[in-house]
């Protein structure tokens, strides 16, 4: 039998390599393997090395599985979460993002055995165990469907956005299914823009309401490229403060008399900057083609400034 | 019969390793029987390294060599090696029904690095195609042709150690049996690693873990009824096939014996360690908490994994400096 002996090395990342993870940690987890088990998963897992640098503990474990002394500090540009990083330039692919995710949940289990969890983060957990997911349901009041929020930083909630909060909205969902409303709401939040001059668009996103716009985020990961329509975009915002709001009003209102008076500017004072932006931009907005463009070049330009897992 | 021998749940699978067998689920059936033979035959090639892989950037030369029409050997070596070094002949695992030389010679070329010595693997003929005694007499023939040819190899004849892993472990056993009892050729030690030994397949551990981990008593018994056919389990089999069937183990090499905890061949293998001692002989014997049958290539990287390799190399150490 010696030789069906595979290797974790060979971990594809395209043929179910986030199954493969998951499988991976949650054995370790059921098996009670200590930080250094739990490092070196990461480690070989990913390829390369891992260390673990948090109050207490400096664990460091090669590709191969050795455990080495922790050197130097960490370089703020390798992929981490928790106090756990991957030894290796960023940005991080999918796997690591993965790897990272549930290593770094382990670790806490390990290091918090007796943390009481909250009720909404137990919710939200899609490797809970269902009754523990229907406890917290209960303890937190929910009806029958509800909808997980996603917030910038990692935090979520459950029901509706706190205001003020830039927020991704998932779909209303029965109770059960809120992990698969979170990370719908992960997706809607990366749609998001705070609002302002450098970055307009709206604070608040539904999943639902973004139809076939979501295949665009699964485009757009820390590495793609941005197309040239998103260049040109990002050159004209440098040639004047009024740039991207203007056109961000024009692509979203019903009318050109309508965008002025979203921003507030005379018709002819729009007109004019139009003239300009157009120039720079290398095609019409005035035309129905030209502003779909225009939409689309200003959704991806927020995704790429939300590349990261948000 | 044993099988009226009480005994608890399975002993827990170590963590890191059970990890890996998590990840592995499809590829690897704890239960094997000889219609999926064509199917793993096939596919177990996909996970060894190659020759180019093998050969670490000129840390190894490789070389085959023919021995007869139906033995051949794959002689690894580092170059520049000063002759006369110390030899491992090497058999590869497989139940007895799958495997070339090249499967777990990856860690025997570890040993040849590290401790400066020569490999040879043995290209024996499996069964059921080849039932008993093609195989161990394709092994002995070949650990004879290494010696004849210890010279030309390189390698010092008294410091030459039979080494081999499940099928591989049982084969060494038996040809180190097979040279007491010729009188030929010197063995100056049997590594035995997790060695596949009694056809009876009746121990307890073979229950407990059945249909568990790898290789559980489904599959051995594939392995053993496809190289002994109906004679399997009976009164008439040799110990050259099965060597837990020896009566006299007295007047053998020192042997090194490793197993898992949790694996179907547990107890045949702490068995014959213990009956190497009450014969008078030396044995030294590790059993790897919570190891299912092939744990140390299954999941490298694991702690005990480490620990089982290294355990290996200091016994190999040892030996050689003899």
């Amino acid at each position: 039998m010696r030789e069906l002996a595979g290797r974790l090395a060979a971990l594809d990342p395209e043929a179910g390599a986030a199954v493969k993870v998951i499988a991976y940690f949650d054995r370790l987890v059921d098996g009670r393997a200590g930080l250094e088990a739990l490092v070196r998963g990461a480690a070989t897992l990913a390829g390369c090395p891992a260390r673990l640098d948090v109050p207490g503990h400096r664990i460091r474990v090669s590709a191969d599985g050795r455990r080495s002394d922790v050197d130097g500090e960490a370089d703020p540009g390798w992929p981490a979460e928790g106090g756990l990083w991957l030894e290796r330039p960023g940005p991080r692919t999918a796997v690591d993002a993965m790897i990272l995710e549930r290593a770094a949940a382990a670790i806490r289990l390990v290091l918090e055995p007796d943390r009481v969890r909250e009720p909404v983060e137990v919710v939200l957990d899609a490797t809970a165990a269902p009754d523990a997911r229907g406890k917290a349901a209960r303890r937190l009041g929910l009806s029958l469907t509800s909808r997980a929020i996603a917030y910038p930083g990692g935090s979520a909630g459950v029901g509706a956005p706190a205001s003020h909060r830039r927020a991704g909205v998932g779909p209303a969902v029965p109770v059960l299914d809120l992990p698969a409303s979170l990370a719908a709401a992960k997706v809607a939040l990366r749609f998001t823009a705070e609002g302002t001059h450098d970055d307009p668009g709206p604070r608040v996103v539904r999943a639902e309401e973004l139809g076939g716009l979501t295949v665009l985020a699964d485009a757009v990961g820390p590495a793609t490229e941005p197309v040239p329509d998103v260049r040109a975009l990002e050159r004209s915002a440098a040639a004047a403060p009024w740039m991207l709001a203007t056109l961000d009003a024009v692509a979203t209102s019903a009318s050109l008399r309508a965008a002025a008076t979203v921003l507030t500017v005379h018709h002819s004072t729009l007109q004019n900057r139009l003239a300009h932006a157009e120039t720079l931009l290398g095609w019409s907005v005035h035309e129905p083609s030209g502003r779909l463009r225009l939409q689309l070049a200003l959704v991806l330009r927020r995704l790429h400034r939300r590349s990261a897992t948000a | 019969m044993t099988t009226g021998t009480p005994y608890g749940p399975p002993p827990p699978f170590d963590p890191e390793a059970a990890a890996v067998l998590e990840v592995l689920a499809a590829r690897v059936p704890p239960a094997i029987t000889g219609d999926m033979l064509p199917l793993l035959r096939n596919g177990s090639g996909a996970g060894l390294p190659s020759d180019d892989e093998l050969c670490r950037d000129g840390l190894i030369e490789l070389a085959d060599h023919r021995v007869s029409d139906d033995v051949s050997v794959v002689v690894g070596r580092p170059p520049n090696l000063r002759a006369p070094a110390p030899g491992i002949y090497y058999i590869h695992g497989g139940g007895m029904i799958m495997g070339t030389n090249r499967v777990g010679l990856d860690q025997a070329l570890d040993w040849a690095v590290e401790l400066g010595l020569v490999v040879v693997s043995v290209e024996y003929r499996l069964a059921p195609e080849h039932p008993h005694p093609a195989p161990v007499e394709d092994c002995f023939a070949g650990l004879l042709w290494t010696v004849e040819h210890a010279g030309e190899l390189g390698i010092d004849p008294a410091r030459l150690v039979v080494a081999g892993g499940s099928a591989g472990g049982g084969l060494s056993a038996a040809v180190t049996l097979m040279a007491r009892d010729r009188g030929r050729p010197l063995v100056a030690g049997q590594l035995l690693m997790e060695p596949m030994l009694d056809d009876r397949n009746e121990s307890p551990s073979t229950h407990q873990m059945r249909g568990l981990g790898v290789w559980d008593r489904t599959s051995n018994e594939t392995g053993w009824t496809a190289l002994l056919g109906a004679a399997r389990g009976g009164p008439d089999v040799s110990p050259y096939a099965a060597p837990a069937r020896a009566e006299d183990l007295s007047g053998l090499p020192p042997a090194y014996i490793d197993v898992g905890s949790a694996e179907s061949f547990r107890d045949e293998d702490v068995e014959y360690a213990r009956r190497i001692w009450l014969a008078g002989g030396s044995a030294e014997l590790h059993v790897w908490p919570g190891g299912y049958h092939g744990f140390d290539m299954f999941a490298p990287h694991a702690v005990i994994s480490q620990d089982a390799k290294a355990a290996r190399l200091r016994w190999l150490r040892r030996i050689h400096a003899e």
